[in-house]
């Protein structure tokens, strides 16, 4: 098993290029955690909420003799951020059974460079407007709002959404046809 | 537009990394998240979880949109 603690000294230490490394292997988990609760709370804001504390915190985390044990705290950090969202919107009550599934998290794997290369692919085959959008996003790596996205490529703000749809779309149905499934 | 396609560009919207801060500094949730249905919603997570793959797949380090927004906040304060 991958044991991303290998970079908890580093990152204790205040290295963002460890923390980086950490959350290559760590997002997904933390992420698939949330699953159950991805119908009452923005689980994508919850998470860059935690991953957040994960790095201010990293220093409370003590070693238990067992991996990942920075990866389990983030979950737990996710946890009770979603929590906490829940109360703020009163929503339905939600099983704590179902909230302590992914108690034992696993890292994801290293990315695979025939996955890179059949997206790669696929990404080329696209129409162009399409392209644009799906690029734009990536390329902008979460700073900008679509609206901005949208305007900086001359498109209205549907316009872009739609685009970046049919871009998704497209790549989904490519990389099935390669045996690709995500 | 038609309420499908409505719906597609509502899950669509969700699933960027991008995320406002609010006054206090915290990571607010996607005004979109809240027009989605239970359903959509579910989508919206699934759609989100396969678009980190291919993101992280193509990047260089790893790292998918949501990685690089969390850097980014670490980096710029």
């Amino acid at each position: 098993m991958i044991d991303l603690d290998v970079h908890l000294a580093a990152i204790r230490s205040g290295d963002a290029d460890a923390f980086a490394r950490w959350l290559a292997g760590a997002e997904r988990p933390v992420r698939e955690s949330l699953r159950s609760l991805a119908v009452h709370v923005d689980t994508e804001s919850v998470l860059q909420e935690a991953l957040l504390r994960a790095w201010q915190f990293a220093s409370r985390v003590e070693p238990d003799g067992k991996p990942n044990g920075l990866l389990r705290y983030a979950v737990r950090i996710a946890r009770n951020v979603a929590i906490s969202e829940l109360r703020k919107s009163r929503a339905k009550a939600v099983d704590p059974e179902t909230l302590d599934a992914s108690a034992d998290p696993s890292p994801s794997a290293p990315p695979d460079p025939i996955l890179r290369k059949a997206i790669d692919d696929c990404r080329s085959a696209l129409p162009q407007k399409p392209a644009m959008a799906l690029a734009a996003r990536i390329e902008s790596g979460g700073a900008d709002a679509d609206e901005v996205l949208a305007e900086r490529l001359g498109m209205r703000p549907n316009t872009f959404l739609q685009n970046f749809t049919r871009a998704r779309k497209m790549l989904a149905e490519c990389l099935e046809g390669k045996g690709v499934a995500l | 537009m038609t309420s499908e396609e409505e719906r597609e560009s509502l899950i669509a919207a969700v699933t960027t990394a991008h995320r406002e801060r609010g006054v206090r500094g915290e990571i607010k949730s996607h005004r979109a998240f809240h027009d989605l249905d239970d359903a959509g919603r579910a989508e919206a997570f699934d759609e989100t979880l396969r678009a980190r793959k291919i993101e992280a797949a193509t990047d260089a380090r790893g790292l998918s949109t949501t990685a690089r927004a969390v850097l980014a906040r670490i980096r710029g304060g």
